[in-house]
């Protein structure tokens, strides 16, 4: 134990370290490296804009940013665009987590159903559902039942297509297992074969749950009187940059939060994953 | 304790279309007869159709010929409706989503039993397989030895019987395997039940079985059917037992040409 090996000097080099060190050493850790770059650009971005004494119409300083998004949260109704646009993202794509698993279940053990459901889908799912827009505004008007209907429309397709593919990949071993201890066709459906979908499911939610969200902004800026969209557009039109950028920051954190929510359910199903 | 079922084969052929669409011909007029509460190791080179047959006796794939009856030792006539039966699968075929209780509890679940009747059932088929204790863990928590106990307990909770083993330990290491083979033995001895013992190797054939069928290769038939007089129980000392080494070689012998056989085969569909 007396004798020291080249590894036990390296820790005691490494407790040594002084302060300073110890302190450049955590500013280089990935996680804090990428929130000191986010604060680095910003206060960039405030000093350069303030020095060069640029007019806000064109680009506003992150702090009226902060500041526009402040009041329109306590006075300008924004919470209630934001929850409009979220309930009209989650409802469309429950909507379509719904009857997409179920279609795909059913495309997956059925042939002809297959067969019949595969070339609609071959032709819709490469069109882009912004085009579509006109058509459900004929149809549809654009009021709630639209917003949900484009929603669904964006996600429904890879959800579809990645529910056949993951049951068409479960283990064959289990069914015969499933099989061997009873289970129905119906059983074999809902707890082997969904089961073991469920990972390539969610591989479509990720997908789909994006396009729902670009469609369903977008849907707001054509056409929505309330809406994180509806606003954008508006504030755009009046030349408030400072509300635009301010909804732009609200859509960006809420991109991040289902991103982030979406990895912790991903690591959650991967518990499964042999 | 459960009704002793002997199970008949008479005369099973299967006979497949391969994706080219040329006609493979699996198995040809098998028959041969189990005896209830006995093990009965199948046993033939690889590609032979003995998992297949495996699975015909289960009733998860239909015969091209042929038929399986199964019959109450006491009565000596068809039992009216299936008998219990279970499996362990060589690639244990363990869901990766549930736990091992959850795994064990499968059959039962889908039987709509209750759940603490369930549990009560799943720790007792747990202690037979020296697994108590693990029931909340997930199958890839576990070494293969292992995940082919929980196998193993799944298959005898359902309370078989008629107990169908596919090569269960044939993805497993030698010690673990010589480990395995003697729990098994000890379970099947108590339990009562009427085992078929698919297999490729002949010392677990002989350590094991009552009966060996010996098949060949493909299409697969009915080569010899060997009974094993050795005293139970048995373990790796008897296989220094002469007897043993003369019902290894007489196997051995039986099942070396098939094995050249399934090999030039093999050759020639690569």
């Amino acid at each position: 134990m007396l004798e020291e090996s080249p590894s036990m000097q390296a820790v005691i080099r490494r407790s040594d370290k002084g302060p300073m060190q110890r302190f450049l050493q955590k500013i280089g850790e990935p996680r804090v490296l990428a929130w000191i770059a986010v604060a680095t650009v910003l206060i960039l971005w405030e000093i350069v804009v303030a020095a060069a004494q640029l007019n806000p119409i064109y680009l506003p300083r992150p702090t009226q940013i902060l500041i526009a998004l402040a009041a329109m949260f306590n006075s300008g109704g924004l919470l209630t665009d934001l929850l409009a646009t979220l309930g009209r993202i989650f409802g469309g794509f429950a909507i379509s987590l719904i009857v997409g698993t179920l279609l795909g279940i059913w495309m997956a053990t059925s042939e002809r159903v297959n067969a019949i459901a595969d070339n609609f889908i071959a032709a819709l799912y490469p069109l882009p559902k912004i085009t579509l827009i006109p058509l459900l505004i004929i149809w549809l008007g654009t009021g709630g039942p639209f917003m949900l209907a484009i929603s669904a429309l964006g996600a429904i397709f890879p959800i579809v297509i990645n529910t056949v593919l993951g049951i068409r990949q479960c283990d064959p071993g289990l069914i015969l297992a499933a099989r061997d201890l009873g289970a129905s066709n119906r059983q074999v459906i809902k707890m082997v074969l969904l089961p073991s979908a469920v990972p390539s499911i969610f591989a479509g939610v990720r997908l789909g749950l994006g396009v729902s969200i670009i469609l369903v902004v977008a849907a707001e800026m054509v056409v929505g009187k309330v809406g994180l969209g509806a606003r954008l557009y508006l504030a755009g039109q009046i030349l408030e940059t400072e509300q635009v950028f301010a909804v732009l920051i609200v859509l960006a954190i809420l991109g991040v939060v289902v991103t982030k929510a979406q990895d912790l359910i991903d690591i959650w199903l991967n518990q499964w994953r042999v | 304790m459960s009704v002793g079922i002997a199970i008949e084969c008479d005369g099973i052929g299967l006979t497949y279309h391969a994706k080219s669409g040329t006609p493979v011909e699996a198995l040809r007029r098998v028959s041969f007869r189990v005896a209830p509460r006995r093990v009965t190791a199948v046993i033939g080179p690889s590609g032979c159709g003995k998992s297949t047959l495996l699975l015909i006796i289960r009733g998860l794939l239909a015969p091209s010929a042929g038929r399986v009856s199964f019959v109450d030792e006491r009565t000596g006539g068809i039992v009216p409706t299936k008998p219990r039966m279970a499996t362990v699968w060589q690639g244990f075929n363990l869901f990766p989503w549930r736990t091992v209780g959850e795994n064990i509890g499968f059959g039962l679940e889908l039987g709509g039993m209750s759940r603490n009747e369930r549990a009560a059932r799943m720790q007792r088929s747990l202690a037979m397989v020296d697994l108590t204790g693990f029931e909340s863990k997930y199958p890839r928590q576990l070494s293969g030895g292992m995940r082919q106990r929980v196998g193993l307990a799944r298959a005898l909770v359902m309370e078989p019987e008629v107990l169908l083993l596919d090569e269960p330990f044939g993805a497993l290491d030698a010690q673990t395997r010589l480990v395995l083979q003697e729990q098994l033995a000890r379970i099947v001895e108590t339990s009562g039940t009427t085992a078929i013992l698919v297999t490729h190797s002949i010392e677990e054939a002989i350590l094991l079985a009552d009966t060996v069928v010996v098949m060949t290769a493909r299409p697969g038939r009915i080569a010899a059917e060997i009974a094993v007089d050795l005293p139970r129980p048995r373990s790796l000392a008897t296989t220094h037992v002469a007897r043993y080494s003369s019902l290894f070689d007489q196997i051995y012998g039986l099942l070396r040409d098939e094995v050249v056989k399934a090999m030039t085969t093999e050759m020639e569909i690569a």
